[in-house]
Formats: structure tokens, C-alpha cells, sequence
């Protein structure tokens, strides 16, 4: 489990292009230099003493806020995102910010993010943490304070890029996984009979899904051996030159691979749009309905189709 | 070099290489004059291996259906992949007067049903 947990957080790290090129780069981004590291170190004392106070903080933040509730609900999430907060801050002042450092951040912030927390929630609680550290370091009244302050809110701000970014990339994957099932379910290639393949266009056809449509075609036609493709655009409301142009391709390229191709359902307003934009309909071979399409296809297949009679009769009843 | 094999009244080219235009030219020659000396009846040339198939090669390609036809031979290409065939078909390079067919056993069954349809009565 551990094992497999680590290699999640390593891929998100290569997603995310979290070289220890790019953290250093990252680090250049907030000006956090070596002089820097050696103010926040000096800070570790304060820190740890006041460690549970600012997870605290933190905690309670979240916990006035409904956005949060997913998070602060769950007793078995919540515990385990306190004891990171607390490991957060203690390795804050480390003095180490290399590729283990970001892992850990990562860590955190995926179980943000699955625990469906918003990015305002977020940046909200975190600054009520700086706050919390800020006003620790000044009470305390050391020399050069506000500068070991503001070192350490450079790394803060540092934390909170990555942390965003995993938020942000999570919140990016369900968009990614739900565009990708759509363009699966949007062009499906059916085979009807052997070397015959049924191609249903439904909804709004642009560009891009009439390249899609191109390839699953093609590639289909390769893997079942087709000879005889019927197209069917009954469920298409409009087709623009664009689109027809790119269909004819289809048509031509099916072609070349051996395949001929049905174009059945053309409705009276796509027909006559067709004809308007002056596009060569003579280069489709079309059916008026689907019924028709399948018909002349196992026609040229050398299908015949037999209705026994009798046996209709008696499977009827 | 293109080996250009008989096979009972068909003779099958199979391209296994991008071709120069040399090799297209060459292999154009010798599909003509073996299609006389065989006394051939159909030509398949097989492009399943290309990746590619450019303006020339398309050019010869139609050179030598046409003249095959003119000295009694269909001619079936047979093989184009998907991704040539979108290229082809992008670049405007349609075989639209010459037969296609998926693959060998396609092409072969297409030869014998055009000379079956050839039959009198």
C-alpha cells in the first residue's frame, strides 16, 4: 500500500514536470535564496514551540467555513491532514527543500483536493497560518524579525504554488476524463454483418470530431475487413462546408482502403444546405434511409434476405 | 527493386520499401512487359508496407492501370493503410479510375469477380 501511495505522488510529480530543476526555478520565483534558508532555520524554535497552536489555527479556519466540511466532517481524513499540516510546518523550518520536501507537499495536497476542498478554502486558511507564525516571530521581538518573517514567507508562497497547482491539476483530470469518454461514445463503429459497418452520426459535428470520426472509421475498417460502410447522419441537424468537405475525405479515404461507403439519413435541409454551398454530392453514394443503406449494403455483400412466411406467423404469436 | 510474381493469369507486385522514382519507373516497365509475356489478366500491387505514397508514386501507379487495361489487365491496389490513405486523400491524390481493395485476399476475389462478370451469357 505505502509502496504503491509513494509512486502515485512521483507520477503527479513528473505530470506536473516537478523536476528538481524546476523546483529550484520555483524557488527562483519567490526569491528564496540561502540567506533565506538560514532566517526560516532560525525560526525553528518558535515554531515548534507554538506547533499545535498553529495547526490549530489552521483547523479552526477551516472548520467556520462550509466549503470546508468535506474535509473537517470526516474524523479519519481530518486527522490525517492535521498530522501533515503538523509535519508541514516543523519541515518548514528544516532547512532542507529539495525533491522529498515537494513530495510531501503533494501529499497534502491531494488529499486536499480528493477531499474536495476549493482553492479559496485553501489560500484562506493558509494565510491564517503565516499570520499566526508572523505574529509568534514579532511578540517575540528578535533582531531582524521581519526580515526572518518575510524569509519564511517566501517558502509559505512557495508552498502554496504547489499546493495549488495539485488542486488545480486534480480538478483538471475529471475535466480530462470526461472529455476523453465522450469523444469514445460519440463516434462508435458498429459492425451490422461480416464486412459490414454501421457508422451513427448523432448531435453537432465540428472539425475536430469529423477528424475523430476519420480515424475510428479507418482503423475499424482495417480490424473487422470491411467492404461496405453505412454512414448514417439521420441524427445530424446541420452540416457546413467544412464538415461535408471533411466526410467527402472519409468517403475517399474508406475508399482507398477498399471500403465503399453508404451515406444514408441526408435530411431535406442538410440535402438542400449541401447543395447550396455547391458541394460535389455526387462524389456520396446515398441512400435515402438507414433501412435502405443496410438493404443495399448486404446487396453488394451478396446478402439476400429471406421472410419465411409461416414461420413469422407462428414466431409472432 | 519490386519482384513482380506470377500467379496462374495475375501477376502481384509487392512493394516493400519507399521506392525512388528510378525503382517506380523500373517497376512500371516490367509490370507492362510481363503482363504481355504472361499473358496476365489482372495486376495486384501491394502497398501494405509504405508509409507513404507521394504524387509520383500515385502518378505511376495510374500510368501503369491504364496501360495495363490498354494490354487486357485490371489492375487492384491493394494495402494503403489509414494514415496514407488521410494523407493521400488530404494532398487531393485520389485513385478514383483505379480499384482498391484491403489487402491481398480482397484483391484477389475482387480479379476474379470482374472476370466472371467479363463472361458472355
Amino acid at each position: 500500500m505505502q509502496t504503491v501511495r509513494q509512486s502515485n505522488e512521483q507520477t503527479l510529480m513528473r505530470e506536473l514536470g516537478l523536476s528538481s530543476q524546476n523546483i529550484e526555478r520555483r524557488k527562483r520565483f519567490v526569491a528564496f535564496g540561502p540567506e533565506d534558508v538560514a532566517r526560516v532555520v532560525a525560526l525553528k524554535p518558535v515554531v515548534v514551540e507554538h506547533v499545535d497552536e498553529l495547526v490549530q489555527t489552521f483547523f479552526q479556519h477551516l472548520a467556520s467555513l462550509d466549503e470546508a466540511k468535506a474535509l473537517t466532517s470526516n474524523h479519519e481524513v481530518a486527522d490525517r491532514a492535521r498530522t501533515m499540516k503538523r509535519e508541514h510546518l516543523l519541515a518548514m523550518t528544516s532547512g532542507t527543500y529539495d525533491a522529498t520536501y515537494v513530495e510531501q507537499r503533494l501529499k497534502l495536497g491531494v488529499l486536499y483536493a480528493r477531499a474536495g476542498l476549493d482553492t479559496r478554502v485553501v489560500m484562506g486558511a493558509f494565510q491564517a497560518i503565516i499570520r499566526g507564525v508572523g505574529d509568534r516571530v514579532m511578540r517575540d521581538g528578535t533582531r531582524d524579525a521581519f526580515e526572518r518573517f518575510s524569509s519564511f514567507e517566501k517558502l509559505a508562497y512557495f508552498d502554496i504554488v504547489i499546493l495549488l497547482d495539485v488542486l488545480v491539476y486534480e480538478r483538471e483530470r475529471t475535466i480530462r476524463q470526461q472529455s476523453e469518454a465522450i469523444r469514445e461514445l460519440s463516434t462508435p463503429v458498429l459492425q451490422v454483418r461480416d464486412r459490414m459497418l454501421l457508422l451513427p452520426l448523432i448531435g453537432v459535428i465540428d472539425t475536430h470530431r469529423a477528424q475523430l470520426v476519420t480515424d475510428g472509421l479507418l482503423r475499424a475498417i482495417r480490424a473487422n475487413r470491411a467492404r461496405v460502410v453505412v454512414m448514417d447522419v439521420t441524427g445530424v441537424a446541420t452540416i457546413d462546408s467544412k464538415v461535408a468537405n471533411h466526410l467527402l475525405q472519409t468517403v475517399s479515404a474508406a475508399r482507398l482502403m477498399g471500403a465503399y461507403v453508404i451515406v444514408t439519413g441526408l435530411s431535406s435541409d442538410v440535402a438542400q444546405s449541401l447543395v447550396a454551398l455547391g458541394i460535389e454530392v455526387s462524389r456520396f453514394n446515398t441512400v435515402g434511409d438507414l433501412q435502405g443503406g443496410i438493404e443495399e449494403a448486404e446487396k453488394l455483400l451478396g446478402y439476400e434476405l429471406v421472410q419465411h412466411v409461416s414461420d413469422r406467423k407462428a414466431r409472432v404469436t | 527493386m519490386v519482384p513482380v510474381l506470377k500467379y496462374g493469369d495475375t501477376l502481384v507486385a509487392t512493394i516493400v520499401a519507399a521506392l525512388s522514382d528510378e525503382d517506380l519507373e523500373q517497376l512500371r516497365a516490367e509490370v507492362i512487359d510481363k503482363v504481355g509475356r504472361f499473358r496476365a489478366r489482372g495486376v495486384i500491387i501491394d502497398v501494405t508496407a509504405l508509409d507513404v505514397l507521394d504524387s509520383f508514386a500515385t502518378r505511376t501507379i495510374r500510368g501503369i492501370a491504364s496501360t495495363a487495361q490498354l494490354r487486357g489487365a485490371d489492375t487492384v491496389v491493394v494495402g494503403i493503410q489509414p494514415d496514407v490513405a488521410v494523407a493521400m486523400v488530404q494532398l487531393g491524390l485520389t485513385l478514383d479510375d483505379i480499384e482498391t481493395a484491403l489487402d491481398m485476399e480482397d484483391g484477389m476475389a475482387l480479379l476474379e469477380a470482374r472476370r466472371r462478370s467479363r463472361r458472355v451469357g
